[in-house]
This record gives structure tokens, sequence and C-alpha cells, in this order.
């Protein structure tokens, strides 16, 4: 499979591809809700986003959004450059946060109930083969 | 609802909160003082906690994530409204403040009430300098004003609900006196220590409902010998001290129901008594049932201690005294100062402060005589009325001796 270029719709559809069928409800811990990764200083210098929707586990939409961004219950806000060392597994998200390179927006104590989640979600992220 | 003798209408004080917040014309109210969390939110905090109050809808606290889920669970504003910060980008407590804050702000322009201040009571949660800066630093344009007088001044009559549980508390502290005098009587005291009568006292109050030993002046203050009698009274956590026949003894105890506090203190002579010991405890509990006979709305506190004092002067044990006879007390983080801010000296009582009817103090006496080794406390929570005064302790006011 050829390189795709990080945060592309084809990046998108591949990652939700992939997210289907590797992610089951179980494994998602059936929740219902919303979660948008906000990237700042794009390599073109825009801000991008990628919206997940998942209800009762399943991953129902995975969006790329530039302009004006949808609400979501979790938004993780960042440079693009750290959202690619996490993809990359150069970087845990946890540590990201903690250090202060990401930015959460929602309520952290439902956010640290679904840290696991969004773990098993960038490993599935990161076997795309991506160029960034 | 009706029917529970314990409820509080707390979606009735967030309103009254607000009313006060548009007289005051403060558009957003950040609480951080333990008082106002306990009186609005129904819960323990025992972390830094803050509470946005904005002019319409529901209070938000912030609280130490760890702790969260818990507060969430036992406030009634549940977990919508309890929320948590942690060391995280985008959720540590000024970041999380400042968004909260901004919903009530449109353009950062606007008033920030604040709670600032003193206070002798180390947990009160004034807000600290480097809260004070970030928040001006974040909302450059708005004026953070002090506004602890919204709160000070709504919780100091109590309401049916909230006496009520200092009552079930003060009960709660009678089972641990009842058990303490079981355990000592017919030389029981024997070999024990300050921290086992502590114990005793905390086991038999625990095991009746008390949730938490609340004050943080160590819990349950038991002192005997010398440590009864230091000089302008004290805190006595218990110590290791083993009791020792022919010593004075003071058990003051402390238990807490649905954050309403339960706090009364009882002595002892551990025998054989001398003649000396005995005039002292006369004098103590002389002086203790003219207070009680006396204390009711439309007085202040220098009034009443002019005349205690002048009875201890006539009686001769005036220099045994510490010339005050109360301490303010509402719902845990409520404690030491009196009604509101308008005495001589900034953030403490007012000693001309005039009680109304429905005020609640901790009556506090206290009778030291270090160089006799010798001392006595009072403590009992009291509401006042028109017509005298009901003490919620119910523990025999005597001294006895074991």
């Amino acid at each position: 499979m050829p390189n795709l270029k990080y945060l592309s719709p084809e990046w998108a559809a591949e990652a939700l591809r992939r997210l289907r069928a590797q992610l089951s409800p179980e494994k998602m811990k059936h929740i219902t809700s919303s979660m948008m990764t906000v990237y700042t200083h794009c390599p073109d210098g825009k801000v991008r986003a990628v919206y997940y929707a998942l209800k009762e586990g399943a991953f129902e939409q995975l969006v790329i959004a530039e302009g004006e961004l949808p609400d979501a219950e979790f938004i993780i806000k960042g440079d693009y450059d750290t959202f690619a060392q996490i993809s990359r597994a150069e970087l845990k998200s946890r540590k990201a946060l903690m250090s202060g390179k990401l930015e959460l927006k929602g309520n952290l104590v439902k956010a640290l109930s679904l840290a696991v989640i969004v773990d098993r979600l960038n490993e599935v992220l990161a076997t795309i083969p991506t160029d960034y | 609802m009706a029917t529970d003798p314990y409820f509080i209408d707390h979606p009735a004080r967030v309103r009254a909160i607000q009313g006060e917040m548009v007289r005051q014309g403060v558009d957003v109210y950040l609480g951080s003082r333990l008082r106002t969390i306990s009186w609005v939110a129904d819960a323990f905090f025992p972390w830094r906690t803050y509470m946005v109050i904005p002019r319409d809808g529901l209070p938000t606290v912030f609280t130490f994530v760890i702790d969260a889920a818990r507060a969430a669970d036992d406030s009634w504003l549940g977990t919508e409204h309890v929320l948590g910060y942690g060391p995280m980008g985008g959720q540590d407590q000024i970041t999380l403040l400042a968004n909260e804050i901004h919903r009530s702000l449109p353009g950062g322009k606007g008033v920030i009430g604040i709670e600032s201040g003193m206070g002798t009571y180390l947990p009160e949660g004034h807000i600290t300098h480097y809260e004070y800066e970030a928040l001006r630093a974040a909302f450059p344009e708005a004026e953070l004003r002090n506004s602890i007088g919204i709160i000070d001044e709504l919780s100091r009559v109590k309401d049916a609900g909230t006496l009520n549980r200092f009552r079930e508390a003060s009960r709660l502290v009678d089972v641990g006196q009842a058990a303490v005098l079981d355990a000592i009587r017919d030389g029981g005291y024997r070999g024990k220590s300050e921290t086992e009568i502590a114990g005793i006292a905390i086991h038999a109050m625990r095991k009746a409902g008390s949730e938490w030993d609340w004050t943080f002046t160590g819990g349950q203050e038991i002192a005997s010998g010398h440590r009864t009698g230091y000089a302008a009274g004290a805190c006595t956590p218990a110590s290791r001290r083993v009791l020792q026949a022919g010593e004075p003894l003071m058990v003051d105890l402390h238990a807490m129901y649905r954050l309403g506090l339960g706090d009364h203190s009882h002595n002892y002579l551990l025998a054989p008594a001398t003649d000396r010991q005995r005039w002292h405890a006369q004098n103590f509990v002389g002086l203790m049932r003219l207070l009680l006979e006396t204390y009711r709305a439309g007085l202040s506190p220098s009034g009443l201690a002019d005349d205690m004092l002048d009875y201890a002067e006539e009686c001769g044990f005036a220099e045994y005294m510490v010339p005050g006879f109360e301490h303010g007390i509402g719902l845990l983080g409520d404690e030491w100062r009196i009604g509101t801010h308008t005495g001589p000296f900034p953030f403490w009582t007012d000693p001309d402060h005039v009680y109304r009817p429905g005020e609640l103090i901790i009556c506090a006496v206290q009778y030291a005589c270090p160089e006799e080794k010798i001392g006595f406390r009072y403590e009992n929570p009291m509401l006042l009325t028109e017509g005298g005064n009901e003490v919620f302790s119910k523990f025999p006011l005597e001294i006895e001796e074991i």
C-alpha cells in the first residue's frame, strides 16, 4: 500500500476503515461520544481537525474539518508536529498532555476514563502508511 | 424532600446568591473558600476547590480530578457541574476557571466577584496571590472585586435543615462523651493515654454515624494535667500522655453529620481531687451556668464578655478566664469569625456584632490556670433565639470526680 498523506481525505477514509475493522464496540466500551483533534501549524500553515463520532462503540464518522470547526464533547488541540510524533509512536499522548504540548477541553474525569480507548485508537492510526 | 429534616434548599441558596450578584453588579462569582463550597455544593471537598457561579443557571465546581467523581456523586450538582482539574494541557485550574468565567463575561468585560481576605482558620481558602494575578492577566479588562460579604451575609442565619444537621452531629458527640465516661469511670482511666481516650470517642461516634472528626485542631482534643491549663487557652490534639490520678482531664469531641458540626467539651477531675481543684471547678461551672442563662439574640460578644468577666472578678477568678465566650460556626469550613466584616480589625469578629435570632455559634469558654496545671473548656453549638438559646449537646454540665 502506498503511503497516504497525513490528514488527507484518503488518509481519513483509510483511518475510518481500519478503526471499524480493528476496534469492535466491545473494545470501545460501547461509548457514545465525539472527539476532535485540532492540528495547529500544519505544514501549509492551516488549522485542521479530525472529528470522530462514536455511537454505542461504533465509529459513525471520521472527517477532516477546516475553517469553522464543529463542536465535540472532547477537543484535543496541539501542533501538527506533536500529533505526528504521537502517530509515529515517538511520543505518548499522555506525556504530551501532561507536558502541556496538547490541550484537552472537556470533562477531565470522563476523559481519564476514556484514555485507554484513545490509546487503542492511536495504535490503529499508527499502522497507516503515512507521509507527514 | 420536605419530610427530610436535614433537607436544605440549595437551588434557593444559589438563587439568593445570584440575586445579590445582580444587586451588587457582580457578573460572575468565583468562590474558593471552603465555607462557600460547602454551603452551596453540599459535599465534602478536602482539596483546593473553586466554584464559578453565573448570574443564571447552576454553579460549576472544579476540584482536584482524583476526587471529582466522588464529590460529584455526593453533591446535588452532579457530574455535569462538578468537574476535575489536573496537570494537563487545558485542564489546569486557571485555564478551566478562565474558560468557565468567560461564558459569563462576553468580551472579557465585567465584574468578577472573588473571595479575598485573611483568616485565623488555615483552610479558609481565600484566593491566592498567584490565582489573582493569573485571572487578572486572563481578563485584563474585567474588574476583580472582593465579594465575600455575599455568602457571609446569606449564611449568617441558619435554616431548619442546617440546624437539624448540627443537632444530629451534637447527638453523635454525646454518644462519644458517654463512651468516654464509661471507659474512664471506676478507675478505668488508669493506664490510658490521651490518644486512647480520643480513639474510644471516635469509635463510638463513628459507629453512631459520624462522618469525620472534623476539626483541623487534631480531630478530638484530649488534654490531661498541665495540658488542660495552657495560658490563653489552647487547641489540644490528643498526645501520648498517660492519664494520672489527681489531675484534670478535658474531653473536647467533634463529630460531623452532612457537613453539620458537633463540638462539645466536657471536663473531669481524676480522683483524688484537692479542695483547690474543686474551687476551680466550681468557678467554671458557676460561670457556665450564668452564661447559658444569659445568651440570647440582641446581645453582642463584647457586652457578654463584660458581664461574664465582671462576674468572674466578683468571685475572684477573673485572672483565669480567657476573655472570649464564643466563636462562629457554620457548615464545614465556616469556623471562627462571627457575622460579617464590620469590626475594627479586618476579617475578625466585630465585638459589637448584635446577634440575630437564628444565628448559631459555638459557646466556647476557656478557664486556664497554668501555674496550678489546671484548666477547663466548654464548647457547645448554641442557637440564639429571641428569648434565650438552645444548646445542642445535651451532655450534663458538670465536672465529675472520677
